[in-house]
């Protein structure tokens, strides 16, 4: 399987929804804590167990999120810890990029999700406890939602309404808004710890998963939010990031400071179906191809982005 | 998208809480008039509103709170956040603020601290003859209002005039009684010995008298000594009782001031990041710089993650997981205000701001859930110029698949499903990327750029009979949602082939749809008339 390595600490991984071979990794300096950043646009190669690198985008500050646009194909957007937004197109040439800088957070944009659905709006999240939504063809953002006490680490869109979309916050709640109305739709209290990433069944909109610092993924139906549908335990550190399969329904994947990724099936007793630790630092970015089922690709502060198929060693050769 | 789950209507959700609620302030709320007019306009099924009606003891749990003086000093964001943590909805956290009496916490204490100075300042100043029980009794009111200040703000200010009121007043009194009883004691003695005096001149003889008399004096005097110790012990009893109740109190706010920092702590334990508060070097805000305090709680022998002017990303909750060497190494840097060497200066703000971006030469693809669910929001949809729908881009992964149609790409093999993952071993065993031929086709997924083919009728009739019923509801839901969207033109005026066909394969189908359409936009159901027309 093939190994990517970035020269900054790896932050985030995602796949393209375009092209099956490409993805996007959001790396930053000294493990994000100050530096320069780095955004890396790599393919792999069909023959063999290579990564290439396409192209890379250096940043004054270190990157966070980045998330590919849905409507162009060459076009993603990063996330920075200065607080603002980069927006690149690899079909241009390198020394017209970035497109835009749009900068309107008071603190660093820690996450970033386009919406599936409607394919032209992007939400960002960020440490200034807003969320704000764009569209690339506007300078400045639509609209802001301002309601979170803390930090705001992930927003998700809803894969099935386009209005819809979540939000996960260091006031350990998880927060439901539609864009159509002025505040959020559903305020659900997950964990008694910070809540740091979040994302919707694909193929049931009304399950939502929570990924805390206390270590355990919790999968909240949003029609009897008192109670979560269950609990997944098994990381040994918080979880960073938990992302459910566009392929299959059951299946969500997460990764955590303990340094591994595990995946999970929520529907059964003993729900952890696969479990890699591969990664010798945090393990804090993974993604699940749309386009190729069971395709999967994990970074860390290790430095390294591994692409493996579901059911491999990803260090394997 | 059923909300058969449900208990009641969502859009009753602004209504039961006013059924439920003893005191009915609806009407007035901005925020629930809002929420009545967005329910309104809403998808009367969404599932993402609350639909619980109000719990009372949630709200009576949640006025108490609010009414702890304590918590009247705090940002109304962190009550709020403390509520929603508790599991309140916004509609029984808007109730409690509605119900906590609430004075603004500013005038008042001011005007009251202002009182209490006056008070005790003219009592001090006094010179006149003021009996006893005067100062004592304007004492207490004095601390008694400074008590009311501080009851009122908790500010230390008050806290520490408070206290300087009681020590002034406890001073005045003291001063005040030896003033007034020294003298009345002295007049008195004198009087005992005038009467002595007198009466000794005249009472030589009656000595038994007069030593009687003198041993009565001697009591009077002793009990009138006594009387004034008494009321003097009394009076320093009462200001130290006074000193303990306050100290109580004094106590008592320490401790939820205590309990609330922890409270406060324990939000931002260890996430670190936002602790640090942003850049290096730059100043904070109060609450986020304030959480550094938990420097010692943890266990690990590590250096302190929390305390850092830089960014920590590091979230340990109960445990801390090891950080790495490097890491810790950093942040001890930026502790001591170093800045790390390796940092450069980078500009990347964009060259041209108003860079048009370059045309899309793909096509959106459908998303494998939207597949089978059959959602309406399917391929084909370019938003923009279509020019490039097929063209391969010169810098794209494709030219590879192009090449290179006999072998697929090593990561398009699947070998092994989700519960089998213990024949990794085997399948490591048979080849370089242990490549077991694919048992199930991936769905929709394709290796070149051709749109995908409709359907022949045969299989979009199966669909129809899996994808209608579904669809139906969860179309009219989505349109509804749609219909105030601009883009709900697109998704209908880019109907795709798949549902042209099916219409005109499906008559009595057609029928159905129109149906299911019409409830949404009547501009929808023009174009898809208009799509008729064109076929």
């Amino acid at each position: 399987m093939p190994v990517f390595k970035t020269p900054f600490n790896g932050y985030s991984v995602r796949f393209s929804p375009f092209y099956e071979s490409r993805l996007a990794v959001a790396t930053a300096q000294n493990f994000g804590i100050l530096g320069n950043g780095r955004v890396h646009v790599i393919d792999l190669a069909p023959t063999g167990p290579v990564i290439n690198e396409l192209i890379a985008f250096d940043t004054a500050d270190g990157v966070y999120d980045v998330a590919w646009s849905e409507s162009h194909d060459s076009v993603l957007v990063a996330a920075i810890a200065d607080g603002s937004i980069k927006v690149y197109d690899t079909a241009l040439p390198p020394q017209s990029n970035p497109v835009r800088s749009l900068k309107e957070h008071a603190r660093e944009v820690h996450g970033l999700d386009y919406n599936p659905t409607r394919r032209d709006s992007f939400l960002s999240a960020s440490w200034d406890d807003s969320v704000k939504l764009w569209t690339l063809d506007r300078p400045v953002s639509l609209r802001t939602f301002r309601e979170h006490a803390y930090c705001v680490y992930s927003v998700a869109w809803n894969p099935k309404h386009a209005d819809v979309f979540a939000s996960a916050s260091g006031d350990c709640t998880v927060r439901i808004w539609d864009v159509r109305e002025p505040g959020s739709t559903m305020v659900i209290p997950g964990h008694e710890h910070e809540i740091l990433s979040c994302d919707w069944n694909k193929y049931d909109e009304c399950l939502i998963a929570t990924a805390s610092v206390d270590k355990s993924i919790k999968i909240w139906d949003v029609r009897n939010y008192r109670v979560p549908v269950s609990v997944l335990n098994g990381h040994g550190y918080a979880v960073k990031k938990v992302k459910f399969s566009p392929h299959r329904r059951n299946l969500l994947v997460s990764c955590s400071y303990d340094m591994t990724v595990c995946l999970w099936d929520f529907m059964v007793e003993d729900a952890l179906v696969g479990r890699h630790d591969h990664h010798t630092e945090f393990a804090v970015g993974v993604d699940l191809s749309v386009l190729v089922d069971g395709l999967m690709a994990s970074t860390g502060w290790d430095e390294l982005v591994y692409v493996w198929q579901q059911g491999m060693d990803p260090r394997a050769s | 998208m059923a909300t058969t789950q449900s208990p009641s209507p969502p859009n009753s959700n602004d209504d039961k809480p006013q059924a439920d609620s003893e005191v009915v302030h609806e009407a007035n709320q901005v925020q629930q008039d809002v929420g009545a007019e967005a329910a309104k306009h809403s998808v009367p099924a969404s599932v993402f509103v609350n639909s619980e009606p109000m719990r009372e003891d949630q709200v009576s749990n949640a006025v108490k709170f609010l009414s702890h003086p304590k918590v009247r000093g705090s940002p109304v964001i962190y009550r709020r956040s403390f509520l929603e943590r508790k599991g309140l909805t916004k509609e029984e956290i808007d109730e409690a603020f509605r119900r906590v009496p609430d004075p603004t916490p500013s005038s008042q204490p001011a005007s009251l601290n202002q009182d209490g100075q006056e008070k005790s300042s003219s009592n001090v100043q006094t010179q006149a003859p003021i009996q006893t029980p005067q100062p004592v009794a304007v004492a207490p009111a004095g601390i008694a209002s400074s008590v009311t200040v501080a009851r009122r703000q908790f500010h230390w200010n008050h806290a520490v005039s408070a206290v300087g009121l009681l020590a002034a007043s406890g001073c005045g009194t003291a001063l005040l009684i030896k003033k007034v009883i020294i003298p009345k004691l002295k007049l008195w003695v004198r009087k005992v010995v005038l009467e002595e005096e007198n009466d000794y001149a005249k009472k030589i003889d009656a000595k038994p008298s007069l030593v009687e008399e003198a041993a009565a004096a001697a009591k009077a005097a002793a009990a009138a000594a006594s009387d004034v110790a008494k009321a003097s012990q009394e009076m320093l009893n009462s200001k130290n009782e006074e000193r303990r109740r306050f100290e109580e109190f004094m106590n008592l706010m320490d401790v939820q001031m205590q309990e609330m920092k922890s409270m406060s702590n324990s939000i931002r334990k260890l996430e670190g990041q936002a602790n640090s508060s942003g850049r290096a070097f730059s100043d904070h805000d109060d609450h986020r710089v304030s959480s550094s305090s938990t420097k010692q709680s943890y266990a690990n022998g590590k250096v302190d993650v929390n305390v850092q002017p830089g960014r920590s990303s590091t979230p340990p909750a109960s445990a801390e997981p090891p950080h790495p060497k490097s890491y810790m190494e950093i942040m001890e840097m930026i502790q001591r205000g170093e800045k790390p060497s390796n940092i450069r200066e980078v500009n990347d703000m964009p060259p041209n701001p108003n860079q048009q971006l370059s045309n899309p030469r793909i096509a959106p693809r459908t998303k494998p859930w939207e597949a089978q669910n059959g959602s309406r929001h399917q391929v084909l949809q370019s938003q923009t110029s279509a020019e490039g729908l097929n063209q391969n881009g010169r810098d794209n992964g494709l030219n590879y698949l192009l090449d290179d149609e006999s072998s697929t790409p090593w990561w398009q093999r699947k070998n092994v499903r989700i519960t089998e993952i213990e024949n990794e071993d085997e399948v490591k065993a048979t080849g370089p990327f242990g490549v077991r031929t694919n048992e199930q086709p991936p769905p929709l997924v394709q290796r070149t750029w051709v749109p995908p083919q409709p359907p022949p009728v045969a299989m979009l009739e199966a669909g129809e009979a899996i994808w209608r019923p579904k669809s139906a509801p969860k179309e009219t839901a989505t349109q509804e949602q749609s219909a105030d969207d601009q883009s709900a033109a697109h998704p209908s005026e880019v109907t795709d082939e798949l549902q042209r066909i099916t219409k005109m394969s499906e008559s009595a189908g057609a029928v159905e749809m129109n149906g299911g359409f019409s409830t949404g936009s009547s501009a929808v159901k023009q174009e898809q008339e208009n799509s008729y027309g064109e076929n």
